[in-house]
């Protein structure tokens, strides 16, 4: 089970950055966090985040060219042009583009986040792409999670699906060298932190976060450490989006 | 992209150093003398301090450069260690490897206090003792056939956001950044150098060997650099065009 709310930070992936106040961590950490929290506050929320799975329905997108285009927002064009690309079926991922880099880039739904009031939030879009040594370790992880969501597992049986897994070596240490890009303007991480500023995230398997230093005042490194998913993720913002422009400066 | 220029031993190499090699002369092509790399104690203890966040450096070891390489001139409690690199301390090829003004403050984290720390060391006994850049060469690859030098620790990395290092002659000399040091081959698989990336990498040896028997006897290592917001005072860094 999971005890506390950090906790189950650790355990959802990507989406990190949408909970607990991580996101204004980082964002802090770039000076942002007044002038988001000040967006945030004027930007209305009109659809009550469902406290059950909504319909699947709800979680695809549509538009299988704006899906597409979302994933590849996560990455700058130079990296996400050859990447592979995989959309969201009613079963799972699925390749939609193949790539030539090693990339996959991928939109992320609700349930890879944490297990808070976001978890079955259907407008939740999360843009990332994985390096070829996240995409054979990582991504096996997060695309697992992805059809256990879409078969309506709660969190607790996710956790529960995620610790066999791992007894039964269903899924795989944490590459070296396994990263991906998150540098979309253009994803919702729900309700709680519906933007991000633009970062890269490193993958380990059961890493204390403190070698690098992270979580530490001033330190520009965030660190979580999940011991049932045994995967530490490392976060380091950046200044630039995937299209090029600056972050805002307050 | 100016910023391509810094970072320490690394990417001050990758857009300048190597292109710098070409398109002048040699800058640098001999050792300085030694008084020119050394500071005054208290004044290397606080530049290497200041290569990372107060919250890292007040508890790690420092190492300050005495006539005889490294030495400690704290001993610290969080596994961290802080200290001044020179510019022997990069790349072989680099041409500014004998720059004497060359100040690169670095907080190493364990990984990296455990694995490159060793090799900065012999380094320094080497330069400080007036040996050439070949017999460095040769006494590193000697080392790691003897195995007196370790391999190299995943999740090894730096910090290195002091406002007050001075990396390189070129642009503006500095830039805040943390590195990583890794068995990736190639940067790209980190996407490193693609257009737009914050993502920048260099090998640690030579930046551009000139024949593979350089590079025998030495394990492959690919410093990755990303360049952070903030100096470690908490000051932004300014942007970057």
């Amino acid at each position: 089970m999971r005890k506390n709310k950090v906790h189950a930070i650790a355990i959802k992936s990507f989406a990190v950055l949408v909970v607990l106040g991580l996101a204004n961590l980082v964002l802090a950490s770039l000076g942002l966090a007044n002038q988001a929290m000040a967006q945030d506050a004027a930007k209305p929320y009109p659809n009550k985040v469902p406290t059950k799975m909504a319909a699947i329905d709800q979680y695809l997108m549509a538009d299988r060219a704006a899906e597409i285009a979302l994933a590849r927002s996560a990455a700058p064009e130079s990296i996400a042009r050859d990447a592979e690309v995989q959309v969201l079926g009613r079963h799972g991922f699925e390749t939609a583009v193949k790539g030539k880099n090693g990339f996959v880039c991928i939109v992320g739904r609700s349930w890879t986040s944490a297990a808070d009031a976001d978890f079955w939030d259907p407008k939740v879009r999360v843009p990332m792409c994985v390096n070829a040594a996240a995409a054979r370790s990582y991504l096996v992880l997060f695309s697992k999670e992805t059809e256990w969501g879409l078969a309506g597992r709660t969190p607790a049986q996710m956790t529960e699906s995620i610790a066999a897994a791992i007894a039964k070596k269903e899924l795989p240490a944490m590459e070296s060298g396994a990263m991906c890009y998150m540098l979309s303007k253009l994803g919702y991480g729900g309700d709680s932190t519906p933007h991000w500023p633009p970062h890269l995230m490193f993958f380990y398997s059961d890493t204390d976060p403190a070698i690098w230093g992270a979580n530490l005042p001033g330190s520009p490194v965030v660190g979580m450490s999940d011991p049932v998913q045994h995967l530490t993720q490392f976060v380091i913002p950046v200044q630039r989006w995937s299209d090029g422009t600056e972050i805002a400066k307050p | 992209m100016k910023y391509f220029c810094f970072g320490f031993a690394l990417v001050i190499v990758m857009g300048c150093g190597v292109l710098n090699a070409a398109a002048q002369s040699d800058p640098y092509p001999r050792m300085a003398p030694v008084d020119q790399y050394l500071m005054e104690r208290n004044a290397e203890i606080q530049l290497a301090r200041s290569a990372a966040p107060d919250s890292i450096s007040r508890d790690a070891t420092i190492l300050v450069l005495g006539r005889q390489g490294y030495e400690t001139a704290v001993q610290g409690k969080n596994g961290f260690v802080c200290m001044v690199g020179r510019g022997w301390g990069a790349a072989f090829d680099w041409a500014e490897f004998w720059n004497p003004k060359v100040r690169a403050a670095d907080c190493l984290n364990p990984q990296a206090a455990r694995s490159i720390l060793p090799i900065f060391y012999l380094r320094a006994r080497m330069v400080m003792a007036g040996h050439s850049k070949a017999e460095i060469v040769s006494a590193v690859k000697a080392a790691f056939e003897n195995k007196q030098l370790p391999d190299l620790e995943s999740g090894a990395m730096d910090y290195m956001m002091s406002k007050s290092a001075y990396l390189t002659d070129e642009g503006g000399h500095n830039i805040p950044h943390v590195m990583f040091y890794t068995r990736v081959k190639d940067g790209e698989d980190w996407g490193s150098g693609a257009a737009g990336s914050p993502v920048m990498s260099a090998p640690y040896w030579f930046f551009s060997s000139k024949e593979p028997s350089q590079m025998k006897g030495l394990p492959p290592i690919l410093v990755v650099l990303v360049m952070v917001a903030d100096w470690s005072d908490g000051t932004p860094a300014g942007r970057h065009t």
